[in-house]
């Protein structure tokens, strides 16, 4: 169907959504670029001197930087384990025959699509709270001291409330990607005198790999981003002890105000979710030819 | 595999799944039953399950102090316009690329999920800067905007991937049969592409009716959809348990439903087609 | 009316040139089919014909008319593709009916032609059914059903019957030259199967690699082979090719003979017996160890018993030998 006529035509259709998606990308992103050079705060109007990388000494040399740098990090990959380990013992789970898959299925999908605002809230007032709180209540029937986990293990209790958030996310697409496995396959390998856990391990995990890849890849994107739940939660605190990369940019530029620093630290987390990025594309590239 | 599996290791099964199905369902099932509680009966001690005097009142209270209405509306309109926006937008160009694919068509794919990529963080200054020179910091209009661009690549990625499955065959059919372009899209193209589009509006609708960093930063009282307005609720409001369960009940139900509904869709749309 | 002549034709995609300037002529009411291993061209060609594809240069006339601009739609021709390709969404009524649809034809003219197909196709019963809901013959009916309502210049097919199975193939190939009988229309038939270009054509295309090896009738092929390509290719099982001093004794690089062409009993040529195929109407040897070629296949009529390790004589008939020179072309 490659006619010129056609060609001319598909250019036309596709080029709104190539300049608005440009546009997009560039204005602002050049804009970051471009204050975080600056000294620029809206707190104190005037000239807005050229300052060269002293955004970046002054944001890369926080403390603060350091810590969210590291809790990015146990954010992202806390999240992960307990998602793919969880996902995949799930996705086993609903594999199996039972009575009632489609509720089951139901109520396991379902955090997925809670809106981060009410999950946070709802898990921090309604079950994590010290004295009003489900597990203060439990704590309380088997006999210890009821635990302030926002306040004592901050990061821990984030990562506890965004896994439960993507838990069905990563068994969804983990049980998708295993009944995907073509039957056959598991009957050659019985007939082969494969062990129920042997054809687990050498057949449906690997047949899960590329899945599990993908999972990885996309949360950790989604994870790099984690606002929210840290804002309704913890804001950030105790001190900086649940405070990520997002937050801490978000804090200097909407917080205090100083726009250069912030834009400094919105640029380390542009190159920072980029080399995920890379390694995204790559995959979702080969599936494209495939 | 087709083979006899036991009663009892089906019933081992179901009583095993249930039971993790329903503590991770849990926390939505405490919330809606929190929601019918009257504020004392909700940090009961011990906590009531099922038997206590259900009642309303919760729900007309949230109404009534903060205008729930109005919130409930910015989000429907919200997520709709944007989806609805970003329809119009990205179904031409799906269609060029899934039916006239070029030397580049794979390249601008790519280039458009590389945005999708961008953290929201890394853009948040200039686009607030640029939302407030403008005038649209807590508008409809802005939020829509931004949803609608942040969303877009994610719309086009997944009608491509429903539009590429349409055989061109049967598009080439209809040209030998002597359809014009328009007569081939309204009566071949829209009609097998119904599904796909019905899939990717429900999954957008949920991506932009959940989403909780442009809609926390970019809106203050005016036009904060609901996500912004339950963040409302993190003190010392949310200490009332039953009206934060209420608000929060109302906020998440018509997604939970949709998205029950769209869980098959949801897969595909996530993963940009490398799971199906 | 359904004359098509191809005049230096040529296609390129990007750097590829898979079609070199060519020349063809079909005339009126012929069944031309085009054959040639897979990615020789013959389905970009049809194509080019159908104006699914640009041409890179060159003229394509239908009747005369200069058509290389036309789009496809008003070319006046029809086509059944590989896939069938039917509208999932649409009855079979709607189905065979939307060209008729497109071309703007009234309710009471559409419905007598549609009903008119289907009884000429055997449809009537499955109107109303989706294409979903019908086997693959019937389906395949179904998009032979929407080609020949338009009453076009000229049919098109593209491998039609390669989805389905061995017995249905049969069947359809045998529809599709009794249709052909009956309308008098010129059809263009792509395919694979050089057992279906044998029985169907009135004129074959050999292709390879976009070029056209050579035209003729299904018998002059078979028997004029105009070179080794050809030779091999038409008729089954293959030619047996012997190169060598055998070929030395023909004045002839390498010469070729038939299966049917070979046969058992006395002889000059002796080998031992391997695999042998009975179909009860005829038996094929595959005989090693002959001196001559890996292998040579030999077809003998009726039940023939030999067993694997016996040797036998075999003996080719000279006046059906075709010789090739050093090009492989054929050598007169």
């Amino acid at each position: 169907m490659a006619t010129q006529h056609s060609r001319a035509a598909a250019r036309f259709m596709i080029a709104p959504s190539v300049v608005l998606l440009l546009a997009w990308m560039l204005i602002p992103l050049g804009m970051t670029i471009y204050f975080s050079f600056l000294r620029y705060n809206l707190l104190m109007p005037g000239a807005n001197p050229f300052v060269g990388w002293e955004n970046y000494s002054y944001f890369l040399t926080d403390p603060a930087f350091q810590t969210a740098i590291v809790n990015t990090l146990l954010l992202v990959g806390g999240v992960l384990v307990i998602t793919i380990a969880g996902g995949i013992a799930l996705a086993v789970l609903l594999d199996q025959p039972m009575w009632g898959t489609g509720i089951v299925r139901i109520m396991v999908i379902s955090p997925f699509f809670v809106m981060p605002t009410v999950s946070a809230l709802v898990w921090k007032n309604m079950f994590m709270n010290p004295v009003n709180g489900l597990f203060a209540y439990l704590a309380d029937v088997i006999g210890v001291q009821p635990y302030d986990f926002l306040t004592q293990a901050p990061l821990a209790s984030i990562i506890g409330i965004v896994s439960w958030q993507w838990l069905p996310f990563a068994t969804l697409i983990l049980l998708t990607a295993m009944q995907s496995l073509d039957s056959e396959q598991l009957e050659a390998a019985e007939m082969d005198g494969a062990s129920a856990w042997s054809r687990f391990y050498h057949i449906k995990l690997p047949h899960l790999a590329r899945a599990i890849t993908v999972v990885v890849l996309i949360q950790t994107i989604f994870l790099l981003s984690i606002f929210a739940e840290i804002l309704v939660t913890t804001n950030g605190g105790p001190g900086t002890a649940s405070t990520n990369l997002t937050y801490l940019v978000y804090a200097e530029s909407l917080l205090r105000f100083d726009v250069g620093t912030g834009s400094a630290g919105g640029v380390v987390a542009i190159i920072l979710a980029n080399i995920v990025a890379i390694f995204l594309m790559r995959m979702i590239g080969k599936n494209l030819d495939a | 595999m087709a083979r006899a599996v036991t009663n009892k290791t089906k019933a081992i099964n179901t009583a095993i799944a249930w039971t993790v199905g329903i503590l991770i369902f849990f926390p939505i099932l405490w919330t809606i039953l929190t929601s019918f509680k009257s504020e004392a009966t909700a940090i009961a001690d011990p906590p009531v399950f099922l038997f206590f005097d259900w009642t309303l009142d919760n729900y007309t209270t949230v109404q009534e102090r903060s205008n729930y209405f109005r919130h409930f509306m910015n989000s429907v309109v919200i997520s709709i316009g944007s989806t609805v926006i970003g329809l119009a937008i990205a179904i031409p160009a799906a269609w060029a690329m899934a039916f006239v694919p070029g030397k580049q068509t794979k390249n601008v794919l790519m280039w458009m999920l590389s945005t999708k990529m961008l953290p929201p963080v890394g853009v948040l200054v200039p686009l607030y800067l640029l939302f407030r020179d403008w005038g649209l910091l807590d508008t409809r209009i802005g939020l829509v905007i931004v949803l609608t661009l942040i969303n877009l690549p994610i719309i086009i990625w997944m009608l491509y991937t429903y539009f590429r499955e349409i055989p061109n065959d049967i598009l080439e059919a209809a040209r030998m049969d002597g359809a014009t372009l328009r007569s081939e899209v309204i009566y071949v193209l829209l009609p097998m592409a119904v599904p796909g589009i019905a899939s990717t509006l429900l999954l957008n609708i949920i991506l932009a009716w959940n989403e909780a960093f442009w809609t926390l930063n970019l809106t203050a009282a005016n036009s904060a959809p609901l996500t912004a307005f339950i963040a409302s609720y993190s003190s010392p409001e949310g200490l009332f348990y039953a009206k934060l369960s209420a608000a929060s009940t109302m906020a998440i139900a018509p997604i939970l439903i949709m998205g029950w509904f769209s869980q098959k869709q949801l897969v595909r749309g996530l993963t940009f087609g490398a799971v199906k | 009316m359904g004359r098509i002549t191809l005049e230096k034709v040529r296609k390129s995609f990007g750097e590829t040139q898979v079609i070199p300037p060519l020349d063809l002529t079909i005339e009126d009411g012929e069944f031309v089919v085009f054959v040639g291993p897979s990615g020789c061209g013959k389905s970009t060609l049809l194509r080019l014909i159908a104006g699914l594809e640009d041409v890179s240069g060159g003229e394509i006339r239908i009747d005369g008319r200069p058509a290389t601009d036309l789009p496809p739609a008003k070319r006046g021709l029809a086509m059944v593709f590989q896939s069938y390709a039917l509208y999932p969404h649409m009855t079979v009524r709607k189905n065979i009916a939307f060209p008729l649809k497109m071309a703007g034809m009234s309710e009471d003219e559409k419905k007598s032609r549609v009903e008119r197909a289907a009884d000429v196709l055997n449809l009537t019963d499955f109107l109303d059914r989706r294409p979903g809901q019908l086997s693959g013959g019937q389906r395949q009916r179904v998009a032979i059903g929407r080609a020949i309502v338009r009453e076009p210049a000229a049919f098109l097919f593209d491998e039609p019957l390669s989805n389905l199975d061995a017995a249905l193939r049969v069947g359809m190939r045998l529809e599709i030259s009794e249709l052909h009988e009956r309308l008098k229309t010129t059809m263009i038939y792509v395919t694979h199967d050089q057992v279906e270009a044998m029985t169907m054509a009135d004129k074959i295309v050999v292709l390879r690699k976009g070029n056209i090896e050579q035209v003729g009738s299904p018998l002059d092929l078979y028997r004029n082979p105009r070179n080794r390509f050809v030779a091999e290719f038409i008729g089954s099982p293959k030619m047996n090719i012997v190169e060598g001093a055998e070929a030395g004794r023909h004045d002839a690089h390498a010469i070729g003979i038939r299966p049917e062409h070979i046969d058992v009993g006395e002889g000059p040529w002796e080998g031992k017996v391997g695999v042998s195929e009975h179909l009860g109407s005829d038996t094929f040897f595959h005989v090693h160890e002959t001196g001559l070629a890996d292998v040579l296949t030999v077809r003998a009529p009726g039940e023939v018993n030999h067993r694997a390790g016996d040797k036998i004589r075999l003996s080719p008939q000279l006046d059906k030998l075709h010789r090739f020179d050093r090009d492989g072309l054929r050598i007169t």
